[in-house]
């Protein structure tokens, strides 16, 4: 598979605050790869930096393989952008929002109607096709704004946060919208708060902390590097007598927001997790598959955080 | 498609979507256009009840043009769409698209000339019918309209960028620097009632030579000879006119940059 995007090295200041840590990353043609990670962790720099909207202080993009500081016109070109906010004319018509920034990038005249056609009709904006953008509900206005950035067909399309702002019907609607683009080749890289959003539309996962990436692959290879094949979610009035028999049976412990996560070896049953931590004064105990979540968690090392922020 | 006709076609496109987007908030097009008209009437009416006034009718009929109209629809006009780029988070998407600065410069300019000429056309149709009357070149003083706009706009894209990060900040701005500029630049007071000093800074203000330029093609019937110290003035202001916008909308990517 060639290479789309190529990140190596990126190092971001604001003030003080080093926002950007060395960030590298590789974007193969046709994968969605989703960056995730706490808020502030460089995301939306990242993106920033590889739309032109910002200059990192050192490092190199290359996008289709040409340095991106020397191409910089094509390179936007080849560039589809969604932000976090909408960022459409409100008194335009949705066809009119994606007919100007067709000519904006280039789109010939002949292919402009046919273009803007085909996405009106993909994302299913032809019964607004009467109303200006900015009467439309927030879901229907994300879908018009990820039109907008597809109407030149890019190689690469950018979209931050696509679903931060809208509800849950709309949020899976847009993701059936970028399984479809997924679907069909279309190179995403998406940055996201929710887990269940990255795992579901992503077939890599970049995990970000401190301005880098600290873990990258697929959903479940990084599922696996959790050392345990499932996670038993346990309360207890004597947590230290939780923690303490689990060590003593080679389970992992994981102290997250108050709650015990042991890490099991092999799957056990509620029964038998019940026995194993008999006298532990044990309240409430739960048994899942070890998810996204957990690799998360167990990866980007959030045990000194007071709080994550994901739904 | 060339780069020349991107360029074009850009140019176009900014142009076409703020006319549009005009037309939809009609009821701001109707204050632009009553705004000058009271002005014009309320003048004529002054003029006219004062007959040793009457002859400077003319002359007010082309100062309230480009001390009025044009000041508050092309500088106060650019002022807003900068802000509301921000506001609305259009200009993320400008700034990241291939779109050209000079062709986003262009297309505010050809907008607002339209808007202009609108202006132009029922504001003269008003001076007409109290008795005020163009005495001049139409060619001349057409360029100097040009000029004037050119010279706005690219004011208007510097307060824009600089002092109105929101749409509340655009009155202010305009007040605070876009109405001195108009009591220098001789649309409430004849320059030569001013203190000399006021008088020198007065004639570094773009807005006095405009004033002047087109008082003297409108009411006196002045040629390009009589003018063209005026002229060549508004023609240097242009092309610092069009580096201060597109400089501004570099300042307008770095700031951005910040938000």
């Amino acid at each position: 598979m060639t290479v789309a995007l190529q990140i190596d090295g990126l190092f971001k200041r604001f003030g003080k605050q080093q926002v950007l840590n060395g960030f590298s990353l590789q974007v193969r043609r046709g994968e969605v790869i989703g960056l995730v990670g706490p808020n502030g962790c460089g995301k939306s720099t990242v993106l920033n930096i590889i739309c032109q909207l910002l200059q990192a202080d050192t490092g190199q993009v290359q996008l289709m393989g040409q340095p991106m500081l020397a191409q910089s016109a094509h390179a936007r070109t080849l560039i589809g952008y969604c932000a976090q906010q909408t960022a459409l004319y409100p008194d335009l018509f949705p066809q009119e929002n994606m007919h100007f920034f067709a000519r904006l990038y280039g789109v010939p005249a002949a292919q402009r109607n046919a273009r803007v056609d085909e996405l009106m009709e993909r994302f299913h904006l032809l019964p607004y096709a009467a109303t200006r953008a900015g009467q439309l509900s927030g879901g229907w206005l994300q879908r018009l704004s990820l039109a907008v950035a597809l109407v030149h067909r890019p190689e690469l399309l950018v979209l931050d946060e696509p679903t931060v702002a809208v509800d849950l019907e709309a949020r899976m609607d847009l993701w059936r919208l970028i399984e479809g683009l997924r679907d069909s080749g279309t190179t995403i890289l998406l940055t996201s708060h929710h887990l269940a959003e990255a795992e579901r539309l992503c077939n890599r996962v970049a995990l970000m902390r401190g301005g880098r990436v600290v873990a990258e692959g697929s959903v479940p290879d990084l599922i696996s590097r959790v050392p345990g094949q499932a996670v038993a979610k346990v309360q207890s009035q004597d947590k230290q007598a939780v923690i303490q028999r689990a060590s003593e049976l080679g389970w992992s412990v994981r102290q997250r927001a108050g709650n015990l996560g042991l890490l099991l070896s092999q799957p056990l049953s509620l029964r038998e997790i019940v026995d194993a931590l008999d006298g532990c004064k044990v309240s409430a105990v739960s048994v899942d598959p070890v998810t996204l979540e957990d690799a998360y968690l167990e990866l980007i090392d959030l045990k000194h955080d007071s709080c994550s922020c994901f739904e | 498609m060339s780069p020349y006709g991107l360029f074009f076609d850009q140019t176009l496109a900014v142009a076409q979507r703020l006319l549009l987007e005009q037309w939809r908030q009609r009821r701001g097009l109707i204050f632009w256009a009553v705004f000058p008209a009271a002005m014009m009437l309320l003048f004529g009416l002054v003029y006219a009840h004062n007959a040793n006034m009457r002859a400077g009718l003319d002359a007010a009929a082309a100062g309230i043009l480009i001390g009025a109209a044009l000041f508050f629809s092309c500088l106060g006009g650019t002022v807003s769409i900068i802000a509301a780029e921000r506001e609305r988070h259009t200009l993320r998407r400008l700034l990241a698209s291939p779109l050209h600065p000079t062709a986003y410069f262009l297309g505010v300019v050809l907008a607002q000339l339209v808007l202009a000429t609108v202006q132009v056309l029922m504001l003269y149709s008003i001076a007409w019918l109290i008795g005020a009357r163009y005495h001049g070149s139409l060619l001349l003083g057409s360029l100097i309209l040009l000029l004037s706009v050119f010279a706005y706009v690219g004011m208007g894209f510097f307060l824009g960028a600089r002092f109105a990060r929101r749409s509340e900040e655009v009155v202010v701005a305009l007040s605070a620097i876009g109405v001195p500029l108009l009591v220098l630049g001789g649309t409430f007071f004849p320059l030569e009632i001013m203190p000399a000093a006021m008088q020198a800074v007065a004639q570094l203000n773009p807005m006095l030579h405009m004033n002047q330029a087109f008082k003297g093609v409108a009411a006196y019937n002045l040629g390009i000879a009589e003018l063209r110290f005026e002229l060549v003035f508004l023609c240097v202001f242009c092309v610092i006119s069009l580096a201060l916008g597109l400089r501004s909308y570099q300042h307008l990517r770095i700031a951005d940059q910040k938000v």
